[in-house]
Formats: structure tokens, sequence, C-alpha cells
């Protein structure tokens, strides 16, 4: 009986109860969706924030502190890292959360007898090897790291596409002085050797840069003699904000506890991504660029505040949104309650008929309202970031739980009306 | 006539407070959608101009040269820094460069004001203390390690030059006096003792130096000269720092000012995102919310069904029924628009002093258009389940069908 009674509703009263669902579904993608954009927008930022260039530089470890750990090899020079040990950086915990690392030589040489800043780095290198059965890959380099960079003229250096011959770029305040453009060779020159480089374009960056050549490393590593061998490395990852953790471990991270060292290196702070590229290549030293670090950290700290704010102002709008319209839903249908009361219905069985009709449209609702979040969270991620973004399984469950709890809520002042109603006064009309 | 009007406003009133439980629901849905569009749409206008100052922990975006092989004046700084409004001028930093030695290594001095540098150089790391008075010195981690100083030593930088005849070397304080034993030329050396307060990590190249007052400087090079840079952080979008360098440009003569660009265009770039991301937000937010307000009146209105057909069976006119309900609902779009804009500031203000700690700036013709908002969806959401109820039989209404 008492289930015919709900099927009765919802088949006569289909409009009614559709609405509630609309409403219901429509709080319901709110939810899904600003939740969804707060739990993700740390990310998407952070990838953002990469635009400012490497937050981490690899330098050779002193020389006195090499000397006295290892037998310092002769044909090493201290002051040099070896490029292939930069595969290391691949393997390490936080490998993926690494977008871009490029090695970096400069060296002084002579253009028409005036000295000039020479710079040798992977342009658009590609990286792959295999180590202990598993196959590595990676397009790494510069251009990435130098976001800021503009073309004046000419194109990008693709390393990979050299033929034959040298090739460098030329900044814009030296290719303006030395009247340099794109096609044109230039000779540069140190004591022992000279080269003859193909100029494939001109950049401007705004900053000493603009007065630097820059070409691949094996083309400085052939005009230093240092094959194989790099100054520092420039690394980029995204990182987590520093917290009281991150400040204690930065110090010394031998003074952490067991637990909190655990957490620390399983936690993506720029000093753990540090203290890991030094463990997983001990002759380097890796230093955050705290300009960049710390900066980032403050803005994403903002960013994420401000998004969870403006969730809890749309979240507290959905829900007041729904509980409206569930109580005048259940006012409207007093004649109808009365009615049941009044042929002999006991107030609690009223009270669980509106209870399973209401939380029945709302679960419909939440199903639907789900999907829909789905759709413009997604909507949000392609316009502004143009990725997805990613659906957080915890996100569903505190949905259906606040819709529930709202739903609940929002029965209460109808059910206050529903145990006040008098049988004869609402259907005489009353009211 | 004036019976007429009399009559309209009685039945309007009457029914707003007859069904005050009914309507409290109504307007409190069109308060939470007022407040959503006037707090996110403020929220929206301010989030460049506050993250802007925020972004200025990268640091200077605009730095000043001199335009010939000179240096900085105060008076062409000041005259220049005067095109920049005052509330976006984070601050400025001159510096002045020295070569000189230090443990008998050459090492570069720069002179700065250690208070206006926290502005344009907030990322700056201290082991020790922030040197704050003259004879204090901050040592870059690199040089510090390269020398072995560290935090509470004590350095001496000297300085040394040639002895030429038209000089005056009595006035100098501290000095030692000696012979090149190849060439004979006379040398000075002049020597200013300095405390180390604290070691400076930036993990960039600020740590090649050692900084020292303005003043300490002048000291040990014996020549009051103006400066070789000069940082600044303004908080204004890359458009508008361009335009503020060509109006200096043109107008001061003696300096150049220049955009940092890695800073400026990256920080275009993520604020573009940041706003465009509050921007797509606010839309979709203010369209759903829209919609549960129009649901709610949707919903008010149609459970007055009886109470039209008992109008129409007394006489009244489809349009005066009309015209009736909307009043009302207009009427409630108002309150609500009104109580929403009032809201919504409060919001938005709560937010700002949350996030960024400073308070929102007010915009009035937020006001006007939550109203105008509000009224206007409380308007099409009445219309449609009045037109639908004025076409019904009175007769099968009020039956109760």
């Amino acid at each position: 009986m008492f289930f015919r009674m709900v099927r009765g509703t919802f088949r006569r009263q289909w409009k009614k109860m559709l609405m509630i669902a609309v409403t219901v579904a429509l709080g319901a993608s709110i939810a899904t969706a600003m939740l969804n954009v707060m739990l993700g927008v740390g990310d998407k930022i952070n990838a953002e924030l990469k635009a400012y260039g490497s937050n981490i530089t690899v330098v050779p470890q002193s020389e006195a502190v090499i000397s006295k750990l290892y037998e310092v090899d002769d044909e090493v020079r201290p002051d040099y890292l070896k490029e292939e040990r930069l595969n290391e950086l691949l393997t390490i915990f936080w490998a993926n959360n690494i977008t871009d690392f490029a090695p970096v030589t400069e060296t002084s040489v002579k253009l028409d007898n005036d000295d000039v800043k020479l710079v040798g780095s992977w342009f658009d290198h590609h990286l792959e090897f295999v180590k202990k059965g598993t196959t590595y890959q990676r397009d790494t380099g510069i251009i990435n790291l130098r976001s800021w960079w503009d073309l004046k003229n000419g194109e990008w250096l693709d390393e990979q596409a050299i033929s034959s011959g040298d090739c460098c770029m030329v900044g814009s305040e030296l290719a303006k002085a030395k009247n340099i453009s794109a096609g044109d060779e230039i000779t540069v020159k140190n004591e022992n050797n000279a080269v003859t480089l193909k100029v494939t374009g001109i950049y401007e960056a705004g900053d000493d840069e603009d007065n630097y050549i820059y070409t691949t490393l094996s083309t400085v590593q052939k005009l230093t003699n240092t094959d194989g061998l790099f100054q520092k490395a420039e690394v980029s990852a995204i990182t987590s904000p520093d917290d009281e953790l991150a400040v204690k471990a930065a110090k010394n991270p031998s003074l952490l506890t067991g637990d909190e060292y655990d957490l620390w290196y399983c936690t993506a702070y720029v000093s753990s991504i540090c203290f890991q590229i030094q463990e997983a290549i001990p002759e380097a030293s890796a230093t955050a660029v705290l300009k960049i670090a710390d900066s980032e950290g403050k803005i994403l700290e903002k960013t994420e505040l401000l998004m969870s704010l403006i969730t809890l102002m749309s979240l507290i709008g959905a829900t007041l949104g729904i509980s409206n319209l569930v109580t005048s839903g259940v006012m409207e249908r007093s004649q109808e309650l009365a009615l049941l009361k009044a042929v002999g219905a006991k107030n609690g069985q009223v009270t669980g008929l509106v209870l399973t009709e209401t939380i029945m449209t709302a679960i419909l609702g939440t199903v639907g309202g789900y999907f829909l979040g789905y759709a413009f969270a997604q909507v949000i991620g392609h316009t502004v970031f143009s990725s997805s973004i990613d659906m957080n399984g915890m996100v569903a469950f505190i949905v259906s739980v606040l819709i529930v709890a709202v739903t609940l809520v929002g029965s209460i002042p109808a059910i206050r009306i529903v145990l006040r109603l008098r049988p004869s006064e609402v259907l005489h009309g009353g009211h | 006539m004036n019976k007429k009007r009399m009559m309209f406003i009685r039945m309007i009133a009457a029914s707003l407070v007859r069904r005050r439980s009914r309507m409290i629901i109504a307007l409190l849905s069109i308060v939470v959608g007022g407040t959503i569009l006037s707090g996110l749409g403020m929220i929206y206008y301010d989030v460049p101009r506050q993250m802007s100052s925020q972004f200025r922990s990268y640091g200077a975006n605009i730095i000043i040269t001199p335009s010939k092989d000179s240096f900085i004046e105060d008076d062409d700084l000041l005259s220049g820094l005067s095109f920049f409004p005052q509330e976006e001028l984070e601050g400025y930093t001159p510096y002045r460069y020295e070569n000189t030695s230090v443990h008998n290594m050459p090492v570069t001095l720069a002179g700065i004001d250690f208070d206006s540098v926290q502005k344009t150089s907030p990322y700056w790391r201290i082991n020790g203390g922030r040197p704050t008075s003259d004879g204090e010195a901050l040592v870059g981690a690199k040089v510090a390690e390269r020398l072995g100083i560290s935090a509470g030593d004590d350095i001496s930088a000297v300085n040394s030059f040639e002895v030429t005849d038209d000089m005056d070397i009595s006035k100098i304080p501290d000095y030692e006096m000696y012979t090149s034993p190849d060439t004979g030329e006379q040398f000075c050396d002049h020597e200013l003792s300095l405390k180390v307060t604290g070691i400076l990590q930036t993990g960039g190249s600020e740590e090649e130096y050692i900084y020292v007052s303005l003043s300490d400087v002048a000291d040990l090079a014996l020549t009051d000269r103006g400066y070789d840079i000069v940082e600044v952080s303004v908080a204004a979008t890359q458009d508008r720092l361009s335009s503020y360098i060509e109006t200096i440009n043109s107008n001061v003569f003696n300096i150049s000012a220049k955009l940092v660009k890695r800073v400026t265009a990256s920080e275009s770039t993520v604020l573009t995102k940041l706003q465009s991301l509050v921007f797509i937000v606010t839309a979709v937010v203010l369209v759903l919310t829209m919609i549960c307000v129009a649901t709610t009146m949707t919903a008010v209105i149609a459970e007055r069904r009886r109470e039209i057909g008992l109008r129409k069976a007394l006489g009244a006119y489809n349009s005066s029924i009309v015209g009736q309900f909307l009043t009302e609902g207009l009427v409630l779009g108002a309150i609500g628009g009104i109580l929403g804009s009032i809201l919504g500031y409060v919001f938005a203000q709560i937010v700002s002093q949350n996030v960024f700690g400073s308070s929102i700036m007010f915009r009035p013709v937020l006001i006007p258009i939550t109203i105008a908002a509000s009224v206007l969806v409380t308007g099409i959401a009445c219309l449609i389940p009045i037109k639908s109820a004025v076409e019904v039989d009175p007769a099968l209404v009020l039956k109760g069908e």
C-alpha cells in the first residue's frame, strides 16, 4: 500500500517531483563542479606557474667536499658534471613532477674580437635509456624553461633536425649590435678552437641573455674540450607549497622523526625533490631557486584559498535553493496530506511517506546532477586550462551526503507543518 | 481610479504578509542568487588587482639603468618614479656596486637600503639577522662559502687605488700606503670594517655579493655618486607597465626603464588564466543559481492556482491577475536584489580579508546590475506559471482538480 501511494504520487504529481529533482540536480551539479575544480586547481595553476622557469638548479658539489668523499678522477673536472648522469632525474620518486630540465654550460668566446657569452644547452633533446629493465624516455630542453622568450626572426633551433654543422640562436641586442639576422653564419673562437655557427633565429629575452649566443651543448663541449660534461642543470618541477615541516626539513632532514621524514620525503616539497636529486646524483648539489619556489607557494596558497571560499559560497547557495524548494513542495501538498490524516493515517506514516518521496526524488536528482557537474567541471577545465579536470572519487561521496542532509533539513519545516495540520480545517478550505 | 490603485496595493501587501512563509522562501532564494551575483562579481573584478600584489613576491618587474655611461642620480630617479601611481608602487631599491677585496679575494660589494629591499626581493632568506645600521653586512651564501665567512664574523673590505699627485689622501680616515716594487707607483689601501649579521640564501646570483648600506659603500669608495641600477616593483598589468615605461623614457632622459620580461610575461600568462577561471566559475554558478531561483518562484506561484480560479470566478480580467502577480514578483525581486547586493559585498569583503588580507574595492555598478538581474529573473519565473494558470477554467480549479 505504502509503495502504491509513493508510486501514485510520482505518477500524478510528476511535474512537481520533476521540479524538485531538477533543482536538486542543479544544486548537485554546482557542488560537483566546484568541488572538483577546487581540488584540481592547485595542479593546474602550478603547471601555469612553470612559465617562470626552473625552480631548482643542480651544480657540482664544491671541490672540497668531493675530494674528501671520493678519490677524484683526474680526468673529471671538478666544476663539471657528466651529461649522462642527468638520466637519473627520471628515476627519482617525484620524476613525474619534473616537467623539464636542461644542462647548461657557459663559456666566453670571441666574436669579431669582442667577448661574448656562449651558452650551450639542450633545445629539444630526446632522452631514452633503459635502467633495471624499465625504458625511460623524455623530450626536454631549454626552450620550455624560457617561456618568456620571443622569437624576433627566423625559427627556434631544432636540435633533432640538425643534419650537419652547428647552429645557434642569438640574443636580440647582440644581433642588433653586430647586425646579425637569421640565416647568417658567424664564427666564434676561444684560445684553442674555432667553430662556425649557422644562426637559426633571433630571440628577445628582456634581460642580460639578450647579449648571449645560445647553441647546442655538444657544440660548446667541442669548443671547450668538455665532451660529455656540463656546468649546471636547470630543473623545473611541480612542487607543493612549503609548510612548517618543509621549513624544518630544509634546515636538516636528519633532524626529522621517522614519520615526519616519510611524510616529507613523499610530499613534493621543493626541498624533498632537491634531496632526492642529490641522492640520485651524489656528486651534485641541488638547490631551490627561492625567488621562484617561494612565490609559487604563495600564489598557489592564495588561489586555493580563494577557490575554496567561492566553493563554500556556491555550496551554501545550492543547499539553500534545494531546501527551499523541498519545503515549498511539501507545503503545497498540505491538502492531500490532511486527507490522509483524515482517513486515519498516523503522523509517523505521513512523515514517512513525505520523506520517502522526497529522498527518492533527491537521489534521482543527485545522480543526474553529478554527471551534469562533471560536464561543467570539464567545460571549466578546457576553457581555462585547455586540459581536463580529474574527477575525485571523494567528491561523489561528499555531494551525496550533502544532498541527503540538505533534503532532510529542508523537509523539517514541511514535516512540522504536516504534524500541525488539522484535517477538518484544511479540507474545509479555511487555510 | 485612485481607489482601484489603493485596492491593488492593498491586495499585494496583504498577499505578501498573509502568505509569509511562502514569501520568505521565495525571497530567500532571490537573496541567495543576488548575493552570489554581486559577491562573485566583485571578486572577479578585484582578483587581478589583489593577485597582482601577490605576484610581486617574484621581485622587481621593472629595472632602471642609466641611459648613458654614467650613474642614476636621485633627482632623475625621483622624477622617473613619480610617473607610477603611488598606490601601485610597491617599492624600489637602488643598487650601487663597488669592487673590493675581502680576505685578499676580489668580491663585489653592493650598497642597498635594507628596508626597501624587503619589498623588491621578498624571497630573500637570511640565516642570522638583517643589517640594521651602518657597518653591518649581509654576505651572499656563495661568497660566504668561498671565503669561509659565517654570521657574527668581523670582516674588512679593502679598496686599493693608485695615488695620483692631485689626491689629498690625508683626508682619508683609515688608510695604508705602499709602493709597488715593480713600477714604483704609490698605492693606498682604504679599509672598511664590517660586522656580518647574516648569510643570504636565494639560490640565484644574489648569493655572489656582499650587501652593505649605501653610505658604507660611499665611505669605502671615497666618492659620492649615483646608483648603477634601481629595481622597482609595481603592482600593475604588463600593458600598464609598458605605458609607464614609455612615459618615463620619453620624459626623463638620464635614465632608461626596462621591463623584466621574465617576470611580467609570465605574470600576465598566469593572471589571465586565473581571472578567466574566476569568470567561468562565476558564470556557471550564476546560471545554475538563477535557474534555482526560477524554479522556486515557479513552485510558489503554481500553488496559487485556486486563488487565481477564485479571482476569475469573481470576474477579474486575466490582465489584472497577471498584473498583480507580476507586481508581487517584481517587489520580491527588488527586495531580494537589494538585500543580495549588500550581502554579496559582505561576502566579497570576507573572502578578500581572508585570502589577501586587504579590503575589496566596492563596485557601485554591481548594485543596479544585481537588482535588475533579480527583478528580471523573478519576473520571467513568475510569468510562466501565471500564464498557464489564468488560462484554466475557474470552475475546474475551484472544484479541486
